[in-house]
């Protein structure tokens, strides 16, 4: 049985490939010094020196971009570990257990589900003060019951087929079970929510960012530099659209390969 | 019937104990602030005994339990005290901001489902093929601009293109309804469009998931037409993993309404939650959070009900799954 | 001159999914007459449910009929647009399929689940619909028609459901009706009722009736005549009474005796210890049940009671009972997945294995067969040299009948037969002495079922290990066991040597098994289309 390889998974491919490549890029220093001002070339559009033009500061916008790209690969990758670490092991736990614990850790998922996903970062953010670490852990948090929550779903569906109920029988320990049989087969289920989630994790962090809460200057991510952009915008369109771009291709990027993955069901 | 009971009992159980938790984490989120409220509130200017007076009016010097309670009586009383930063109480300031937060995640809603329903059922009936794969794209990218990139370029779009100069000028409902309308479209847009693609995407996978099941092949060997099967048969056994994704709409409506709140300068809540982040003005964030946050809980709980409403397998509550 | 009434004939009808190689029927012909019902028997993918949909229209949309014609009540069908067919479906030809969950819309009640083949094709009030329903509902057997009206799908058994879909079927009498294994799914006395009720609807309506089956023995309660499919083409045809006693086609004697399982032609030979055999399980006065909660409170459901009973080392002992008397609790309290409220499983000498029922659930498809045989050893911390390891995992293969390339095959990549004996090969792995098998046959077609019941009594020869044998098909206790357990509402109600049992039961629950047994597979005493 040879599997097709969906168009979308290509292009999706193609598109992170090309955020992986701009983070490489600035983190080899490629281009002009992202954070050098120049008050002499404020505001100047895309031109052979500056390929995405410059901002209201003088500073390059193609070497921004490049080092904010860094940025949003780390915090939707670590958040989303994050998440995914407690989410998988949350739902493990309830939905193999079940009873009074799947009750327990299901009612504390919810409540924090119930404060909107943006809204806990913030809280936790406006609590802790913003720095990259917060961002990260305050992001994972807000995701893991989601993640708990599909997961779940997958281990009571998958628990009671006879192959996990002869493994019982054959009296396999239980963490064995829920690592070696239970797991390879639920993680199939996760693996779309991870890949939305890296993207909901990306737009969470940059509307933080938009809204001054998230990496602080003169680092940025995508969502500061927009933000900063956002009163130039008429006058400079270039500073909101092309970090727009960029933005735009990882999380497509992302939804394409989920989509190849799942197309394949 | 007494299973009825005994089902609604254990979950109103369930939602007043999630609240309970939700009011222990914001309590607890904001009684570990750095930085005294009093002190914030006379200004670096103030004495220590000015502060120490006012610590001990305000009751930040009682035991931690003994806040919790008494912030929680509050709570559930609507009162969430006075705010710091703006010159009234909590409760009055969130009320005047709710015209446009709901009027907000109204027209959202409704654009989400004029717009997706139509869309998901003309997709599912030829997967694969032309409009499937038009709508489908389409809902990938509207998925995957964030909703201030949206706002931005709409703004940009709309006062360079069309004309539509509504961007700053707020009118309330009470003055002029068709106003308050006609300045909320845009932005109201720009909230629905993710959630119209999500929706679309959820709609479209769980009919495409109904058309396998056999009761389609039960009414097809019937006689019935495609049509007749997909309004009969395959909707509303669409619709219940419908009202899960509807319900995450909704309580992601906030999020997406703060940004846009901000892009296009409206009054409503996400704004005040920013500033009243910006100014730490804790009595009205708590409040703010609190609000917000028992909005969710009251939406899920709805949404579970509705869900076990539309499907009657699940109105047992089966200690088993 | 006899004329012959003929409702549906079918010529030359040719099948394939777009080329040559995907040729799933070749030039089938064959008639059906008014009345009669007329049995297609093959096993799995002979092409019989192919020709099924093409005569109802259902085909799916990859599927080409390259050539031939149906020509039913004089129309040609292939010939008809689609509206066409649409009238015709659910009015004159109906349709009722092997019934799996989710054959009725759940979220409808069972009239509402039926009203829609009275609204599609007739004119009626909602009183004169009601009406109707009611009647077809008492008619296929529900004296409480009314409650059921209101009833979800999911509040009835697998045997109400189908006769709910029967209902349906007949509510606007169509000519032809088509029932593709219609009772596979079902235990023997259900699957009893339904026949008689389909027979009997088929004799007051004159209906005609297609019946599809895998089970040649089966057919000979119902059908007048019976068609064999092989590969897509028609291999043999007859009445039934010829072809149950005198089948001359070597193919469909073969299906005969693999479902008959008649030890002599199959060579099944299991163990019959002797009285000084030691016992290597013994159950005393076991009760088990599980737990609900209603809302708060905890709810206990007392499924088997005081249960005893012993199995010899190298015994083959069958327990059966119609669906819901304990089998499957009982099973699970021995092999240990849920405590027993009282009573003792004691003197168990060496280790347990167990193979289920579905062969689709019963291996982990994240891992390869190879996984699959090693982990019962990693389960019980065995550990063993490489050398031992392969010889091992050798030897298991070959008793099942397996090659060692299968070893980094994954379930996806097996049939269903594969994977039943892959299951039968994990316990072997452990050397049991004893192996529960729980209706190991039921979803697999006759002749692999039979392969599986070979392989058994091999295990069984050769290495002395005992099996309980669980299964609803007397003739599979028959052939394989030598002691019997009858069990009903949970208990045990009759026991003894196998042929003492079904040849002189002495309980009611024995007796109406062999009724329905004895009625399921009997021989048709007339063919009454001789002449018109």
């Amino acid at each position: 049985m040879r599997k097709k390889i969906s168009p979308y998974f290509i292009v999706g491919s193609i598109f992170l490939l090309v955020i992986v490549l701009s983070c490489i890029l600035g983190l080899l220093g490629a281009g002009p010094d992202p954070e050098k001002t120049n008050s002499a070339s404020k505001l100047m559009a895309p031109s052979m020196s500056h390929l995405m033009g410059t901002d209201n500061l003088g500073r390059d916008v193609f070497a921004r971009v490049l080092s904010a790209s860094k940025y949003t690969l780390l915090i939707s990758f670590a958040g989303v570990t994050v998440a995914l670490v407690i989410g998988t092991v949350a739902g493990m736990l309830a939905g193999y257990f079940g009873g009074i614990w799947d009750r327990i850790i299901m009612l504390l998922g919810n409540s924090v589900m119930c404060f909107p996903g943006i809204l806990l970062a913030l809280v936790a953010v406006a609590v802790s003060g913003p720095s990259l670490f917060n961002v990260i852990w305050a992001l994972g948090l807000v995701f893991a019951p989601t993640f708990a929550r599909v997961y779940r779903t997958e281990v009571i569906k998958i628990k009671g087929r006879d192959y996990i109920l002869h493994a019982k029988i054959l009296k396999v320990n239980p963490i064995r079970i829920m690592a070696v049989h239970i797991f390879p087969n639920a993680f199939a289920q996760i693996i779309p929510a991870i890949v939305i989630g890296l993207a909901n994790m990306t737009l969470s962090e940059s509307a933080m960012s938009y809204l001054g809460l998230g990496v602080q200057p003169p680092k940025a991510s995508y969502g500061k530099i927009l933000s900063d952009a956002q009163s130039y915008i008429t006058a400079a369109p270039w500073l909101v659209i092309f970090p727009s771009l960029m933005l735009v291709i990882y999380i497509l990027g992302l939804y394409f390969i989920s989509e190849g993955i799942r197309g394949d069901k | 019937m007494k299973e009825r009971i005994t089902y609604i009992l254990s979950r109103v159980l369930e939602l007043i104990l999630t609240l309970l938790l939700v009011s222990l984490f914001t309590f607890a989120a904001f009684s570990v602030i750095p930085g005294d409220t009093a002190q914030t509130i006379l200004g670096p200017n103030a004495t220590p005994e000015q502060v120490e007076i006012l610590r001990e009016k305000m009751g930040l010097n009682d035991p931690l339990a003994f806040r919790y309670l008494s912030w929680l009586k509050g709570a559930f009383t609507g009162n969430f005290g006075n705010s710091i930063s703006f010159n009234s109480s909590v409760s009055s300031l969130i009320v005047s901001r709710l015209p446009v937060t709901f009027g907000l995640s109204l027209l959202a809603l409704i654009l989400v489902l004029v717009i997706a329903y139509p869309s998901a059922v003309i997709s599912s009936r030829r997967p694969g093929k032309f409009w499937d794969q038009v709508f489908s794209v389409f809902g990938h990218v509207s998925f995957a601009i964030p909703p201030f990139v949206l706002s931005l370029l709409s703004v940009l779009l709309a006062s360079k293109v069309f004309g539509y100069f509504a961007v700053g000028k707020y009118v309330s409902p009470a003055k002029d309804f068709g106003g308050y309308l006609y300045c909320l479209l845009l932005p109201a847009f720009c909230i629905a469009v993710p959630k119209i693609a999500m929706t679309f995407k959820f709609l479209r996978a769980s009919i495409l998931t109904e058309k396998n099941n056999d009761y389609v092949r039960t009414s097809k060997s019937r006689g019935l037409s495609d049509i007749k099967i997909m309004f009969k048969h395959i909707l509303p056994n669409s619709n219940v993993s419908v009202i899960t994704a509807l319900s995450i709409v909704l309580s992601d409506l906030l999020g997406g309404s703060l940004i846009v709140e901000q892009v296009f300068n409206l009054p409503g809540l996400g704004r005040l939650l920013l500033q009243a982040i910006g100014r730490r003005d804790f009595p009205l964030l708590s409040g703010i959070v609190f609000y917000l946050a028992t909005m969710m809980v009251i939406i899920y709980f709805l949404a579970d009900i509705l869900m076990n409403m539309c499907d009657p397998r699940l109105r047992r509550n089966r200690g088993e799954l | 001159m006899s004329y012959i009434d003929y409702i549906l004939k079918v010529n030359d009808l040719s099948l394939d999914f777009g080329s040559e190689s995907s040729k799933t029927l070749h030039d089938i012909s064959f008639d059906l007459r008014k009345g009669e019902i007329l049995g297609l028997i093959g096993n799995s993918g002979c092409g019989k449910t192919m020709t099924s949909l093409s005569v109802s229209g259902l085909l799916p949309k990859e599927a080409r009929i390259t050539s031939g014609n149906i020509i039913f009540d004089g129309k040609d069908l292939l010939k008809l647009s689609e509206k066409e067919m649409r009238n015709i479906r659910g009015k004159e030809i109906a349709m009722i399929f092997q019934e799996p969950y989710t054959a009725l819309d759940p979220l409808k009640t069972v009239y509402k689940n039926l009203e829609e083949v009275l609204t599609e094709h007739e004119d009626l009030t909602k009183d004169e619909r009601r009406q109707r329903i009611t009647g077809m509902l008492r008619r296929v057997g529900f004296e409480d028609a009314d409650i059921i009206l209101g009833r979800y799908p999911h509040e009835l058994s697998g045997g109400q459901r189908q006769r709910v879909l029967i209902a349906g079927a007949c509510l606007l009498k169509p000519k032809l009706m088509i029932a593709d294994e219609p009772t596979s799914s079902l235990d023997t006395v259900t699957s009893m009722s339904i026949l008689e009720l389909i027979k009997s609807l088929c004799a007051e309506f004159r209906m005609s009736v297609l019946f599809i089956s895998h089970d040649l023995s089966v057919v000979g309660g119902i059908c007048d005549r019976v068609i064999v499919m092989q590969s897509g083409k028609i291999v043999d045809s007859g009445n039934t009474f010829d072809l149950l006693y005198n089948p001359i086609n070597p193919y469909t004697a073969g299906l005969l005796s693999n479902s008959r399982l008649d030890p002599k032609i199959l060579d099944l030979k299991f163990n019959k210890p002797s009285f000084s055999s030691e016992c290597i399980l013994r159950v005393t006065g076991l009760s088990a049940g599980y737990e609900s909660s209603r809302g708060f409170r905890k709810v206990r459901n007392e499924v088997i009671h005081d249960i005893t009973f012993k199995i010899l080392n190298g015994e083959c002992i069958g327990l059966i009972g119609s669906s819901g008397c304990g089998k499957t609790t009982l099973t699970r309290a021995v092999s240990g997945l849920i405590k027993p409220t009282s009573g003792t499983i004691s003197d168990m000498k060496g280790r347990l294995g167990v193979v289920f029922q579905d062969p689709v659930t019963c291996l982990n498809p994240s891992h390869t067969v190879k996984w699959h045989l090693e982990e019962p050893l990693k389960a019980n911390h065995i550990k063993l040299a490489p050398s031992e390891l392969i010889k091992v995992t050798r030897s298991s293969l070959e008793a099942v009948g397996l090659e060692e390339k299968i070893l980094g095959r994954k379930p996806s990549q097996l049939s269903g037969g594969q994977r039943q004996r892959v299951a039968i090969a994990m316990c072997l792995m452990l050397s049991p002495s004893l192996i529960i098998a729980d209706e190991p046959l039921s979803s697999l077609d006759t002749t692999s079922g039979a392969r599986i019941l070979d392989l058994l009594s091999k295990i069984n020869r050769e290495r002395n290990t005992s099996i309980l044998l669980i299964s609803h098909n007397l003739r599979v206790i028959r052939a394989a066991t030598s002691y019997v357990l009858v069990m009903d509402n949970g208990r045990i109600v009759e026991d003894g040597p196998t042929l003492n049992v079904l040849s002189d039961p002495k309980s009611e629950c024995t007796k109406k098994l062999l009724l329905a047994e004895e009625k399921l597979h009997q021989n048709p005493d007339r063919n009454q289309f001789m002449t018109e």
